[in-house]
């Protein structure tokens, strides 16, 4: 792999964690139960890491063997891996059985002992803050997402984060809020009611915070960490608020008892559980980043590139995706849905399509390396919104095969889009790092002044990278295949039933879903054309500065995960697929068992994917089918090719694929776009649209005068409140001091003054 | 009338009273085993040796300094098991006057887990004379050993451990005491050697004076208490539990003998439990005492006056479904305690003193709770968990109050902790320690999910859930629900705003080890079984606040009350 000889064999640090999950299964555990562990491990190491990094800073052993915290991470993460592969391998085991897939265990109940239980309780619930496991197949592959990119995101950061030295001795406050981070989007993903489910999300929501800060010292960094932090924070108090009604509505947040019957025998006010789903769909448009909540993404870029991949990819985002798709249930009229919900689904694909296209536009402008996958995650997550929002619908209308073939594909695509993703941003992170680490090497003497003009992330000081960085040019390659969707490969299964099921809703059903459905078709085009871009921009051509010339591609721990993500996003799509991937996502609410999940045989099921993804059976899916790949295979990047591709410099060669790719990008001709730059559309996407400056200039004119009102509010009542109780209390303490006089004749003085006291109100209260 | 029986010696006995008869195999071992090959007898706590005409010089085994400390860490091991093993025993009467069953064990397991704690963690702690060093780990095996002879003679060592082990002995029998002539022989038998404990640096002017003082105000309560139970015994013509309680159902109104007994025992108790007005000397006792000791008597000695005070006021005197002689004076005198627990730890400066009047103002909201047993709207379902919830506290204090006092030990054993700076940059000195110190502080505020949280909101929940359905639930507003609601609740609502009081000051500790300078930044000094009380202190006072130890722990002491309320 490429690693040093030397660090790999720190992995021997990391064996005792692995060797959990085995060890429990020797001891006759069930998998389900092992699930405390993808929490509690991570949940136990964190404060190890933080702790322990605190006090051994900088000492040796610290530093190079457990790499400042980053084997425990590592050890940690593989010990969740392990058990959530154990819970997957359970659950696919017994496939056959769908009625079993959703499984509930307890496995904490805190305050809840039977005294406090007998007579009287704090909640109305059979349990206080009791906490347990709800197991479904969305279940299953979120975690597995999760737990399987935060352990190849940690391995990445041992390379990527160890050998900056700009992050010495501070690693530890990394990994430390890396592990956190990652608890709180396992125990999201595993908690059986919403109230956890809140508690953890709001674990990912600090510990976002804390790491695009990470850089605080730097302004932008701070700015964009609060940025993330209070723009969430807008989702996150409409999501409590959803709460809140839907409690008043259940009586409860546990989902056993919600998805039970959550018409509740029909007898449910439709509208105010519409306006619960609304303000739970709000919430999850901040975390997820989708229109008007989306500001804080890009400028989530300024934290350290292992955190925009562990964001992106991993965790963040896809818990508001995670809880939209915990909203079917309510919405599924087949079994004790709620009927006349139709508006939520058109809302979410609404949500989704616009911000699919915007997102796609802005990208179009990008020159920064990662805000280029930023738009792009905004863009991708978008169409799992209009996906899920299609679902919503159609299961609201008990068209229930295209429900659970949109909400399969949804979900498939927040697979694929997860794997492509995470290693995108990790093979941005290893140029970004080597061209950094060149550009140092280049300069090493020069003086100061000269390192800050140079932009390590900017793709026009790249260029020609492919030759010099052969293994991340062909990873980035095949990530950009699978976001584009190009036939075959990764993203391409899930794309195209979202596009297709959205346009089937429009074409037979609702007029409406036209707005969403033609979105996406464009944003299939443009996705083509940003990527290609980003791709050609900084491997093809000759090299833009001369800091190109010394990159090379040596540092440890970098390659592995890169490898292995780009043959699960090359081949993982189509495999996935022919294994029934959307058929077995959608198995969570597909209560009738009528989904055929398997084809005789191997040929048969390949045929059977192909003529349905090429030649589906109506005409008109069939037109909307070759429309997409047309747009997002042919249009898109050649017209990225025209403007941004060429040969490498002569005698530069790179792997035969990718070489072939970058010498074909230089026949389309070549065309200047320079003068469209100064256009105004182009302005105003490089302004972002101006959403930004809009939201600044409300918040200026209200919040902010707010603020200073409750500042001064704070400042001289609340806490002019509690000085005085603090002055009194110090004064009143003095005073009480004064009586233990240290003489032994006033202590019986007053022992005798307490014993006539207690005499008089005994003899005084009862006669 | 009943006689104060008699124990019959047979294997019966010796099974109900194992850790008793543990603990006096060990009292035995320690005055002998000590003088083993001497020609002269030392006579325990005295200079005076007898000639045995056998013998010269002391075996190097028996001359061990260290051996004391084995012996009784042994013994209190022994004891500590036997008792725990024995709570699930049915419930035997030995002797007429004692009881042992689970409630007796329950506690006796407590006091047994604290002496444990206090025995092995003053492994080199009580040096002979004040003036001796502690050995060093940069020390040659040959000055280790000089030292430590120095430090340690180990006649004085078998003094202190002697006491520790009597103090074990009358804790534990005084559980079972179901006659209160029984239990105020054992109570004394305990006060009388932690008077000696708390006095044992006699060198020191401030350990003399403590020591002096906390005499003599303790007797005095004695004498106070013993007074008012001759006035019972003059009321009724027994000193037995269950004949006394006959006589005060039987009791038509009030009689005055039985009010001022009752009265005059609640002072007693009130000494041992510190509470207000009669606390004054514990903060003095706790200052000057050694810090293992201080921490026995904010634990275990005060555990010992609910014990009595649960016996006296639960057993004897709560009428059915009607409101107790003493309910408002102890309602009265709980707030008066707390609050003045917490106003006077606000301005202490030293930590001693300041955990005294932590402990002054614990004292406090557990009297709290005991007056809601006795107001007569609880039912015994609710009575039980109130009581459970003050045993579970009393219980869980042993981990993080003593722990606390160890930590203060540590510091002890450079001379220093009777001053809050000695803490300053405790965390950057030794952050294990440190961190300790700052679970005991947080458990010692009640922050979730420590033991300490825990045992509050029980008593909290029980307070609150037995008052709070009293108020009118008629809609029109939140203030004729506060005006009818029974005034005990207001009880809940004083141990909460304690309790915010109280943060400033324990946060306060947190505060000054973690953020500020420390005068040298040596690392303490080596104490191996200081360090292991410590840790286990620290480890428990996590393991008792959430997860199965804590169910566990919860389901003994509420078997235990629950039997003890149903008797």
């Amino acid at each position: 792999m490429g690693d040093n000889k030397s660090e790999s064999g720190l992995l021997v640090y990391i064996i005792p964690f692995l060797a959990v999950v085995p060890f429990l299964y020797a001891m006759g555990w069930e998998s389900h139960d092992a699930s405390i562990l993808i929490v509690a491990v991570p949940f136990m190491t964190f404060p190890v890491i933080l702790i322990v990094g605190q006090v051994y800073n900088g000492e040796e052993f610290w530093k190079s063997k457990m790499k400042e915290g980053g084997i425990l991470a590592l050890g940690a993460l593989g010990a969740s891996l392990s058990a959530a592969l154990w819970l997957v391998y359970d659950y696919v085991d017994s496939l056959p059985n769908f009625d079993e897939q959703q499984s509930v265990t307890q496995w904490l109940e805190w305050v809840s002992f039977d005294l406090l239980q007998s007579d009287y309780t704090l909640t109305s619930g059979s349990k206080i803050l009791g906490m347990g496991v709800w197991i479904d197949s969305i279940t299953l592959m979120i975690l597995f997402v999760a737990t399987f990119l935060c352990f190849l995101i940690c391995w990445f950061s041992l390379g990527y984060m160890n050998t900056d030295p700009i992050n010495e001795d501070r690693n530890h406050r990394f990994y430390g809020e890396f592990v956190l981070f990652a608890l709180g989007m396992f125990g999201m993903v595993l908690a059986d009611n919403f109230l956890w489910l809140f508690i953890f999300w709001e674990v990912m929501g600090l510990c976002s915070y804390l790491l695009i800060g990470f850089y605080y010292w730097k302004d932008s960094a701070a700015y964009a960490s609060k940025k993330a932090f209070l723009t969430t924070r807008v989702g996150d108090v409409f999501l409590m608020i959803g709460l809140f009604i839907l409690y008043d509505i259940y009586g409860s947040l546990e989902f056993s008892v919600i998805f039970h019957d959550p018409s509740l025998n029909g007898s449910v006010n439709s509208d105010k559980l519409f306006w619960a789903l609304l303000m739970m769909f709000i919430g999850a448009v901040g975390k997820s980043a989708q229109f008007p909540l989306h500001v804080w993404l890009p400028d989530a870029m300024e934290g350290p590139t292992p955190v925009s991949a562990l964001i992106h990819a991993a965790t963040m985002v896809n818990a508001g995706l995670y809880l939209v798709a915990r909203m079917v249930p309510f919405v599924d009229v087949g079994h004790h849905g709620v009927a006349g919900l139709e508006d939520l689904g058109l809302i979410v694909a609404y949500v989704g399509g616009i911000t699919a296209f915007m997102a796609a536009a802005i990208a179009f402008v990008q020159n920064d390396i990662k805000k280029v996958l930023a738009y792009s995650t905004m863009s991708q997550l978008a169409y799992i919104f209009t996906g899920l929002g299609s679902a919503l619908w159609f299961y609201n209308n008990d068209e229930h095969h295209a429900a659970a073939v949109v909400f399969g594909s949804s979900m498939f695509h927040l697979f694929n889009h997860a794997m492509a993703k995470g290693m995108l941003f990790m093979a941005s992170g290893s140029v970004i790092h080597e061209v950094h680490h060149a550009h140092d090497h280049l300069h090493h003497g020069h003086g100061d002044g000269h390192g800050h003009d140079f932009d390590p992330q900017d793709m026009r000081n790249m260029g020609g990278l492919a030759s010099k960085m052969p293994v991340t040019a062909t990873a980035m390659m095949f990530g950009s295949m699978s976001i584009i969707g190009i036939p075959l490969i990764g993203g391409f299964w899930s794309k195209e039933g979202i596009i297709a099921e959205t346009w089937l809703a429009a074409l037979e059903h609702e007029p409406l879903m036209y707005g969403p459905a033609i979105l996406v078709l464009l944003t299939a085009g443009m996705t083509g054309f940003y990527m290609s871009r980003m791709w050609f921009m900084t491997f093809a051509g000759v090299p833009k500065s001369e800091v190109v010339e010394h990159v090379h591609e040596e540092t440890p721990w970098i390659k592995m995960p890169l490898v292995v993500l780009t043959v699960i996003t090359a081949f993982g799509g189509f495999a996935f697929a022919l294994l029934g991937a959307t058929d077995y996502l959608s198995s969570a609410y597909d209560y009738s068992g009528h989904l055929k999940l398997h084809k005789s045989t191997l040929l048969d099921s390949i045929l059977y994917k192909l003529e349905y993804a090429f030649l589906p059976e109506k005409i008109n899916l069939r037109i909307v089918g070759w429309v997409t790949i047309f747009l997002s295979f042919i249009v898109g990047p050649i017209l990225a090719a025209r403007i941004h591709g060429g040969k490498l410099s002569d005698g530069e060669s790179s792997t035969p694929f990718v070489s072939w790719l970058v010498s074909t990008s230089s026949k389309f001709g070549k065309q200047d776009v320079s003068s469209l730059s100064e256009s105004e559309l182009s302005v105003a996407l490089q302004n972002r649209l101006y959403f930004d400056d809009l939201y600044e200039g409300v918040l200026a004119r209200t919040v902010i005068p707010f603020s200073q009102f409750t500042a001064w509010f704070d400042r001289n009542v609340i806490d002019g409140l509690v000085k005085q109780i603090e002055r009194r209390s110090v004064s009143g303490s003095v005073q009480v001091r004064r009586l233990t006089t240290g003489s032994a004749r006033d202590y019986i003085l007053m022992a005798t003054v307490g014993m006539l006291s207690i005499i008089a109100l005994l003899w005084g209260m009862n006669t | 009338m009943t006689s104060l029986g008699q124990l019959p010696l047979d294997s019966d006995t010796a099974s109900s009273l194992l850790p008793e008869t543990m603990m006096l195999a060990g009292l035995i071992a320690i005055v002998l085993i000590p003088n083993l090959g001497d020609a002269k007898f030392r006579i325990p706590l005295t200079s005076v040796r007898v000639p045995v005409l056998l013998g010269g010089s002391r075996f190097d085994l028996t001359n061990d300094p260290r051996m004391p400390n084995r012996i009784s860490n042994i013994t209190f091991l022994l004891a500590f098991l036997s008792s725990l093993v024995l709570i699930s025993e049915s419930p035997r009467e030995v002797g007429g006057v004692l009881m042992a069953d689970g409630f007796s064990r329950v506690f006796s397991t407590m006091f047994l887990a604290a002496l444990l704690l206090v025995s092995v963690a003053t492994t080199y702690r009580i040096p002979a004379k004040t003036n001796a060093q502690i050995p060093d780990d940069s020390d040659s095996e040959a000055a280790i050993d000089r030292k430590i002879s120095v430090l340690i003679d180990n006649r004085r060592q078998v003094d202190f451990y002697i006491l520790l082990i009597m103090v074990g002995l009358g804790m534990s029998m005084m559980t079972m005491a179901t006659n209160l002539f029984m239990m105020i022989v054992c109570i004394e038998l305990a006060s009388l050697s932690t008077y000696v404990l708390v006095a044992f640096h006699k060198e020191s002017p401030a350990g003399g004076e403590a020591g002096a003082k906390y005499f003599i105000v303790g007797s005095v309560a004695s004498a106070i208490g013993i007074y008012g139970m001759s006035l019972l015994y003059l009321w009724s013509g027994s000193l037995d539990l269950d004949v006394l309680k006959e006589s005060w159902q039987a009791m038509d109104g009030v009689d005055p003998f039985a009010a001022f007994g009752i009265g005059m025992m609640l002072v007693a108790f009130g000494f041992k439990v510190s509470a207000a007005p009669f606390h004054l000397a514990a903060p003095d006792a706790y200052s000057g005492a050694a810090s293992p000791i201080s921490g026995l008597l904010a634990t275990a000695s005060k555990a010992m006056g609910f014990v009595a005070l649960f016996r006296v006021l639960v057993i004897i005197t709560v009428p059915e479904g009607a409101e107790a002689l003493w309910m408002v004076a102890l309602g009265i005198f709980s707030v008066v305690t707390m609050t003045w627990g917490n106003l006077a730890a606000l301005t202490s400066e030293n930590p001693k003193r300041m955990l005294a009047y932590s402990s002054v103002a614990h004292a406090g909201y557990m009297l709290a709770a005991i007056a809601v047993v006795g107001s007569g709207i609880s039912s015994t379902e609710e009575s039980v968990v109130i009581l459970t919830a003050v045993t579970f506290h009393l219980a869980v204090l042993v981990l993080f109050k003593l722990g606390a006092f160890l930590v203060i030990s540590h510091l002890e054993t450079e001379g220093k902790g009777h001053s809050i700076e000695h803490l300053h940059g405790l965390g950057n000195r030794d952050p294990m320690i440190a961190g300790s110190m700052f679970l005991f502080v947080l458990s010692l505020a009640g922050v979730p999910p420590l033991s300490g949280f825990l045992s509050k909101l029980l008593m909290i929940n029980g307070i609150v859930s037995t008052s709070a359905s009293t108020g009118s639930s008629d809609t029109s507003g939140i203030a004729t629900w506060a005006e009818s609601v029974d005034p005990l609740f207001w009880l809940a609502t004083a141990i909460v705003l304690n309790s915010a009081l109280s943060l400033f000051y324990y946060l306060r500790i947190g505060l000054v080890m973690f953020f500020e300078e420390p005068a040298s930044s040596k690392p303490l000094k080596a104490a191996p079984s200081l360090r292991m009380a410590i840790f286990a202190c620290a480890i428990l006072t996590l393991l008792c606040g959430v997860g199965p130890v804590s169910e566990w722990l919860l389901d003994l002491v509420n078997g235990a009350i629950d039997s003890f309320m149903h008797q």
